[in-house]
């Protein structure tokens, strides 16, 4: 497997320590992201998803334990954590709400003129960003971001992390409250920075179908620890255990865990629709055989 | 250099809720927090008015020991109620200097000169007296937001100004404007907080460089912010209509106030407080 991008070690996060609202957040969190790979982290509200990445940048601080991004520890005071912001690009829930420019091009600016870059390099990070959200450039460039649809604005949203050029793309439930098209448009984008622009991902998500669709791993969060850590088909494999904490399984392991549980042995560790069905048809098949043969 | 101003720059984000423990109301079980909140701050206002008219330290010292009691029985945690005044702490240090160089009157005993300026012990007396005053003003009024919920204060309050409505004081209108105000601090901050964030991911420098600069360093968090303000003022207020609010003409609450013993109780115990502090200052 490839080279670790982003490590945490024994990661325990307490919120307001030392007052009445003191919260414990993370529990010895030790998580490895691999260079180039999806990772999907799933787990109940409250789990602690959106803590644990926001170490991923150094927005938080452990309060134990110890994070490296690219082989470099994240510590207090040093002049790696604006380096390491650069390198993990990080999409809050519902990013739209942090738009504030009068122009798309301009907001999709804020991060590469932050770095300090030249005109020319801004105005073409800018085209690209917003090419690979599938946004014209042209078109969307200089019209206001509070006038585009949700959809559209969380794109520009996207494409304003994608600005900073990260390494790591890490997305806190990207697809919240959108409709369909709205989910496949940026579900396919995901997809393609990943495979395309050998971007390694991060998602957050509740959909497990999502993340059955996009990553190649899973780590579940429950109560501020590593619940599993496993491939994605092992993972929904265990759909008990899934079930027990309150989440569940895609759909498609669903239907075939119902087709097992009525008696046709299908296997349940196939992800995609078309999958399932080869998984199906070959059962049925198996079937017709063996019973016409014993006819 | 820059590098380490980054790293703080994760700081004052993550600290922000931290600070603000003035005005936060902390869940507990005890006497002072089963008060009527009309005695409350009825009670507050007495001691706010008393603090001033302290005269000397021994009513200052019978007037902490009480406050310090009354912490104790609140279950408040003291380490929580201090935590409150720093957001003041520098008001405290400037008013504790201006009062050692200029609060005696000429002609004092000077302890240290610094330039023109002569440091008396009058006025060392008088700025440690005034800085006291102010620690136990904010203490008190703090130990009133935290043992009094939202809705109990903007109740308390609305009762309180009922007698006024006659001369055109709109009671009602008052108490809920207050109840969504603090109903929607901690929401704003979070909100401040989940939006500097947001910023600093895409590399927002929110505390180096000049004046101007920084100010300008505000626009990306504080455009964000008032459109959500915007939004959920919105959302707010359909919700409000959505269950039938009309204002507060002929609408009736679920729990009624109603004074009981302990509020005599209480009560009398402050202006007991209140009467020892004037005595003891000869006034």
């Amino acid at each position: 497997m490839s080279d670790p991008v982003v490590v945490c070690e024994g990661l325990t996060h307490v919120y307001l320590r030392g007052t009445p609202f003191e919260s414990v957040a993370l529990r010895g969190v030790d998580l490895v992201v691999r260079r180039g790979e999806c990772l999907g982290l799933v787990g109940p509200t409250g789990s602690g998803k959106s803590t644990l990445v926001q170490h991923f940048n150094g927005l938080l601080r452990p309060t134990e334990g110890r994070v490296w991004v690219d082989g470099v520890e994240i510590r207090p005071g040093t002049a790696v954590v604006r380096e390491v912001r650069r390198k993990v690009g990080l999409l809050f829930q519902y990013p739209e709400h942090q738009l504030f420019e009068a122009t798309v091009f301009d907001d999709v600016a804020f991060g590469p003129r932050n770095l300090g870059l030249d005109p020319e390099e801004v105005q073409e990070r800018v085209r690209e960003s917003l090419e690979w959200v599938g946004l014209d450039p042209d078109r969307f460039g200089p019209r206001s971001p509070f006038s585009l649809s949700g959809g559209e604005m969380r794109r520009v949203a996207i494409a304003g992390v994608l600005a900073m050029r990260p390494q790591v793309l890490v997305l806190d439930e990207p697809t919240a409250g959108l409709d369909p098209e709205g989910r496949r448009e940026i579900l396919n984008r995901v997809r393609d920075l990943h495979r395309k622009a050998a971007l390694t991902v991060v998602l957050i998500s509740h959909s497990m179908d999502d993340v059955a669709r996009l990553c190649q791993r899973v780590v579940v969060l429950h109560r501020g620890q590593v619940f599993l850590d496993a491939p994605v088909r092992e993972a929904f494999a265990q759909s008990d255990r899934l079930r027990s904490i309150g989440l569940d399984v895609p759909r498609v392991t669903d239907v075939l865990l119902r087709l097992r549980a009525a008696g046709l042995p299908v296997r349940c560790d196939r992800l995609t629709v078309e999958e399932a069905c080869e998984e199906i048809v070959r059962v049925l098949q198996g079937n017709r055989r063996w019973s016409s043969s014993e006819a | 250099m820059r590098g380490d101003r980054a790293g703080a720059a994760g700081e004052p984000a993550v600290e922000l809720l931290r600070s603000l423990t003035i005005g936060q109301y902390v869940p507990r079980a005890s006497p002072v927090h089963r008060l009527d909140p009309r005695t409350k701050i009825l009670a507050t206002t007495v001691l706010m008015v008393v603090v001033f008219l302290a005269r000397d330290f021994r009513g200052l010292g019978v007037f902490a020991a009480f406050l310090a009691g009354a912490v104790a029985i609140s279950q408040v945690p003291a380490g929580f109620v201090l935590r409150g005044l720093r957001p003041i702490w520098f008001l405290l240090l400037l008013t504790l200097v201006l009062q050692v160089f200029f609060g005696g009157a000429s002609g004092g005993t000077v302890l240290w000169r610094l330039g023109p300026f002569a440091a008396t012990r009058e006025g060392l007396v008088q700025g440690l007296f005034v800085t006291t005053r102010l620690v136990l003003l904010v203490v008190s009024t703090s130990l009133l937001t935290f043992t009094t919920s939202p809705v109990e204060l903007a109740d308390g309050m609305e009762r309180l100004l009922n007698p006024f409505r006659r001369l055109g004081v709109p009671a009602h209108e008052l108490a809920m404007m207050m109840t969504i105000a603090l109903r929607f601090i901690p929401t704003l901050v979070e909100e401040t907080e989940k939006i500097m964030k947001a910023q600093m991911a895409r590399g927002a420098d929110l505390d180096t460089g000049g004046p101007l600069r920084r100010a300008r360093a505000l626009v990306p968090i504080l455009v964000p912010l008032f459109v959500s303000a915007f939004r959920r003022a919105d959302e707010l207020a359909v919700a409000m209509e959505a269950r039938g609010y009309r204002g507060g003409e002929g609408r009736t609450r679920m729990k009624q106030l109603r004074y009981r013993a302990r509020d005599l109780w209480a009560g009398l115990v402050v202006l007991g407080v209140g009467a020892l502090v004037l005595w003891s200052g000869g006034l």
